[in-house]
């Protein structure tokens, strides 16, 4: 039982940061990052590059993938959103765009870093293990803590920094926040560009304990999509809840389910289409138009 | 960014090769084999492999001069075709091959496509070598698929029995991913199993590809306490992780699977922790290697940058194909008279050491040789290099 | 948002000899001048290629029509599978005639949709959208698990449709018999996309049409007006997925065979894209969409490993430069800033 737990607990850990970029392009702008899984890829493979490749510590890895990342993001959103989202005429539309991108990202992946699954070695060796009740390596136990950490600054940071204030004020309502002075396009673009630099930090993080290859992508972009929903789209609070939510359902189901086998994870989206069904703004959500 | 550079100056003298290698053998024919697989998205590992052999092959053999087959010289052109393993694109590809007027052709890389294709491939008289292993694509009345390695239920037996016998292995446990392949290749290791007294003691525990962490998948697994824990059927993505987890969480059995792997993708995933991982090979390991073999290697390092020991079983595909054609210059266009040659055919096979021979097989499983003979190498891992545990043959 | 009525309201369009005169040559192109090009230039593997970009049309088309409702449908995957697997089932087990089999397929969607429409199109936005990608993903672990649809084996061997005659009089012919299947698929598959289009067009330019069209703006002033949303919701979604399953029908009968990967999140989202590409305000959008899209990723093959990147870098700037479809080139006078 407390190994199920703590599996949850580390999956949803590692989910609820996943998901937490995402929510943030989501209620800034009400695009739906189709782009986000490759994000997380490309943010894998800029530490394995650094450190497996350079040699260069891990930290400065990790600080390498956000920088790029937090680039990148901003660039897709000056050039690419921003004039999209002007000039179409239903919100829908990015759909396309951010699925192109996602397109776009697989291929420069391929191109760049190979086809071939790659990981850095583990940072800390040695496994916890509690009288064989709790087994947890020690890195895995570091990465979670790391990213919970992560999710307390960034909580932190949109709570109290003035430009986190300026960020809510725009999920909150975007025409009265531009009326208050509120810079609208510069606060998309560091949004936008803070989402993907979440996005390329988990990468970062994970690329130790489960590696990274091209085809992680889409999963973990349709993955984060079902977190926001659980949580409800474009709230913070939901997402860190729908993180832990589904990495608990997982790890749940999976020892619950193990004797039926083939139908654990059919039991597990069904489930979240009836939930969904029963509460369409999901746990905190407000229901959208 | 070394990789970058690394690669524009592949590319570029990759683009100059051929410019240049058109412009020196431009007297000769060109002879077209196909590859439809997949060469992007989540299993592009597979299919890049696959085209990677055959393009380095190809460019060896440009370079000696091209094959003769009968009385022409050809050239060898590879015409590769994305399908991103749907097996709606797969069609496709097969009809841009017939297009192409090309008659053989290798791929597909999964079930559901090497079954999508075989219409096409029969009523446009195309020879196709996927690497999927539902029987009914090599049994009567199919006649046109050749399978391009080892199936499952040939190998599986043959590790199992060989670990009863050797490591004194009684109980077993599988785990797979939820796709067609890696379950049907479960359900064939499961009756396998069974068949030779193994005790089967957890089999129905899946996992989604896209998952990120093993343990939970695992845990139940585990608590079983088997001797050997089998992967079916899984990904090159997948095994380190799987085999992290399973260590992590207190696991001492044995591990193995019976799909191809990658040494450094193992060593870089797993590290030490997947030594003792048996997986199934082609000629691999040192001792079995021949020169031919090692040259290939450097040759493909040097095209494309970095091996993948995946292509040592998906190398020989595409030396199938040339050497059948070299026996009966009449299969060119009539893939009727290659039926009638594979029943006799044998040439020696370049890449391993001793007197191996290619020839087809696959008359106990399939009732017709539909099957191209690859030594069935299992693999130990350890430190980072494959080790051979054993080679045994198909027939 | 107000000029959207504008470009997807059909009444604006040019009279009634000029469309006559379009679908004509529309006709005239699909079912003459194609042979015909593929007869001159002997590219017989074309016929495939347009037969895939007909049925995956008439699959986009459905999806459009959700759209049309203001709902992102990315689940018309799971119709398409399950279409396939009703035709592949009932033939192989049940030796029920092909022909018979593709309206059955097309209804059990229809059938199913309703039960699931009900719930879940009670959702808006993005979260209607994500409950329909979870339920392709949904369908495809049904069919892995259900014994009837044989599983992670699939079903294979599926012969080729036989022949349908009505008293002793053969309408179509046994297509095993046929020198050339390849052109009956795509006859059979373009005269299916056709007729999906006329009936698209002739919702949308009907009543119904016009009450979708409220829903998509506003449904609560809908509902308020006394227009049955729920029950129009449901409705558009039974017919979409009506074509989703014909779509999944017929491929499996070019493919002879059926996995529960024959149709996966992939396809879903690609339906979806066809549509947004062509343009959601136009009936054929989705059918231009559908034929660039699939059409040009294998007329990209040539670019081997940079495919993938030529292919979404023209969707993006496509995307950029006509952000609401190829087809609003045709309004570029009216309507816009």
């Amino acid at each position: 039982m407390e190994q199920i737990l703590a599996n949850g607990l580390y999956l949803g850990a590692q989910y609820a940061l996943i998901a937490l970029g995402l929510t943030l392009i989501f209620s800034l702008m009400n695009v739906l990052n189709f782009a986000h899984g490759q994000m997380y890829v490309f943010g894998g493979f800029v530490t394995y590059t650094v450190v497996a490749q350079l040699g260069l510590p891990f930290i400065v890895g990790l600080l390498a993938s956000a920088v790029v990342l937090a680039v990148m993001g901003a660039l897709i959103e000056k050039f690419l959103f921003r004039p999209v989202i002007r000039r179409s005429k239903r919100d829908e539309s990015t759909m396309l765009l951010a699925a192109g991108i996602a397109f776009f990202l697989d291929a420069v992946i391929l191109l760049l870093f190979g086809e071939k699954q790659r990981g850095v070695p583990k940072i800390v060796n040695g496994v916890f293990n509690w009288d064989m009740r709790l087994i947890m390596p020690y890195d895995r136990i570091l990465i979670a803590m790391a990213a919970v950490a992560l999710i307390v600054g960034f909580i932190l940071f949109m709570q109290y920094s003035r430009t986190g204030r300026a960020m809510r004020a725009l999920a909150q309502d975007r025409v009265a926040a531009q009326l208050m002075g509120v810079d609208v396009d510069r606060y998309s673009m560091i949004g936008f560009a803070m989402g993907a630099m979440l996005a390329g930090l988990v990468g970062g993080l994970l690329v130790t304990i489960t590696g990274i290859n091209l085809g992680m992508g889409g999963p973990t972009s349709v993955k984060a999509f079902l977190m926001i929903m659980i949580g409800g789209a474009g709230v913070i609070s939901g997402a860190i809840a729908g993180g832990f939510i589904l990495g608990m359902m997982e790890s749940v189901g999976l020892t619950v389910l193990a004797a039926y086998g083939d139908i654990t994870y059919l039991v597990i989206f069904v489930t979240l289409m009836i939930f969904l069904a029963i509460r369409p703004q999901g746990l905190m959500g407000k229901p959208w138009g | 960014m070394k990789r970058r550079v690394f690669l524009a100056t592949t590319g570029l003298s990759l683009a100059l090769a051929v410019a240049s290698g058109s412009a020196a053998w431009a007297e000769n024919a060109k002879l077209k084999i196909g590859f439809v697989g997949v060469t992007s998205g989540p299993a592009a590992a597979w299919g890049i492999s696959n085209q990677r052999s055959m393009e380095t092959r190809a460019a060896w053999l440009n370079e000696l001069g091209g094959v003769k087959i009968g009385d022409t010289t050809y050239d060898v052109e590879i015409v590769p075709f994305d399908d991103q393993k749907d097996p709606k694109r797969a069609i496709a590809g097969m009809e841009k091959m017939a297009q192409d007027g090309i008659h053989y052709v290798v791929g597909p890389n999964v079930d559901d496509g090497a079954a999508a294709v075989r219409p096409v491939a029969e009523q446009n008289g195309i020879m196709y070598f996927p690497y999927a292993f539902p029987k009914e694509l090599y049994t009567p009345p199919a006649s046109n698929a050749i399978l391009g390695m080892v199936a499952n239920y040939q190998s599986g037996p043959a590790i199992y029995k060989y670990l009863m016998e050797n490591s004194g292995v009684k109980t077993v446990a599988f785990v797979a991913a939820n796709e067609s392949d890696p379950l049907s290749q479960r359900d064939g290791g499961v009756e396998a199993a069974k068949a030779l007294g193994l005790d089967v003691v957890s089999a129905s525990v899946t996992y989604q590809v896209d998952t990120t962490d093993f343990t939970p998948v695992l845990l139940p697994v585990i608590q079983t306490a088997p001797d050997l824990l089998v992967l079916s059927g899984v990904s090159p993505a997948n095994a380190p992780q799987l085999i992290r987890s399973a260590r992590e969480l207190g696991y001492t059995g044995l591990i193995s699977t019976e799909t191809a792997q990658d040494a450094t993708v193992l060593a870089e995933g797993a590290g030490e922790l997947a030594n003792g991982f048996i997986s199934v090979g082609g000629a691999s390991t040192p001792e079995l290697a021949s020169d031919t073999m090692k040259e290939f290697v450097e040759r493909y390092t040097k095209m494309f940058g970095e091996y993948n020991d995946e292509s040592n079983t998906k190398v020989y595909a595409l030396e199938y194909i040339i050497e059948t054609l070299k026996a009966n210059p009449a299969a060119i266009d009539n893939v009727d008279e290659f039926k009638k040659t594979m029943d006799t055919f044998s040439a020696p096979n370049p890449f391993m050491v001793g007197d191996a021979t290619l020839t087809y097989v696959g008359m106990t499983s399939f009732g017709q040789k539909r099957q191209v003979s690859v030594p069935l190498v299992v693999n130990e891992f350890k430190d980072g290099k494959f080790e051979t545990l054993f080679v045994a043959q198909v027939d | 948002m107000t000029d959207h009525t504008h470009s997807s309201d059909p009444t604006q369009r040019p009279g009634l000899p000029a469309r006559l005169l379009g679908i004509a040559a529309f006709l005239l192109l699909v079912f003459v001048l194609v042979p015909l090009f593929i007869r001159i230039t002997g590219r017989w593997d074309f016929y495939y290629t347009l037969t895939s970009v007909a049925l995956l049309s008439v699959a986009a088309a459905g999806v459009w029509l959700t759209f049309y409702i203001g709902r992102i449908n990315i689940g018309q995957g799971a119709y398409a599978l399950t279409g396939g697997y009703v035709s592949a089932i009932l033939i192989m087990k049940y030796g029920v005639s092909f022909w018979l089999t593709l309206p059955l397929a097309g209804l059990f969607c229809a059938v199913v949709s309703v039960g699931i429409g009900l719930p879940i199109l009670r959702l808006r936005g993005v979260y209607f959208a994500m409950v329909t990608l979870v339920l392709t993903e949904v369908a495809r672990l049904t069919a892995l698990a259900l014994p009837i649809t044989n599983g992670a084996k699939g079903i294979t061997s599926i012969p080729l449709p036989g022949e349908l005659s009505i008293f002793g009089l053969t309408i179509i012919p046994d297509f095993a018999t046929l020198q050339n299947p390849k052109l009956a698929f795509y006859l059979m598959a373009a005269l299916l996309m056709v007729l999906t289009y006329l009936v698209l067009w002739r919702i949308v330019n009907s009543r119904l049409g016009h009450l979708c069209r409220s829903l998509q703006q506003n449904e609560e002033l809908s509902a308020s007006i006394g227009v049955n949303t729920a029950m129009l919701r449901v409705l558009a979604y039974a017919i979409s997925s009506f074509f989703g399953g014909l779509a999944g029908a017929i491929f499996v009968a070019i493919s002879q065979s059926i996995y529960p990967s024959s149709f996966v999140v992939n396809d879903s989202v690609n339906f979806m894209l066809y549509c947004f590409l062509g343009g959601l305000g136009y009936v054929f959008g989705p059918m231009l969409g559908t034929l660039l899209l699939y059409f040009g990723w294998d007329l990209l093959s040539v670019a081997k490993e940079y495919q993938l990147l030529i292919y979404s870098g023209t969707m993006i700037a496509l995307m950029l430069v006509l952000p609401n479809g190829v087809l609003s080139l045709l309004d570029r006078k009216g309507g816009r800033k």
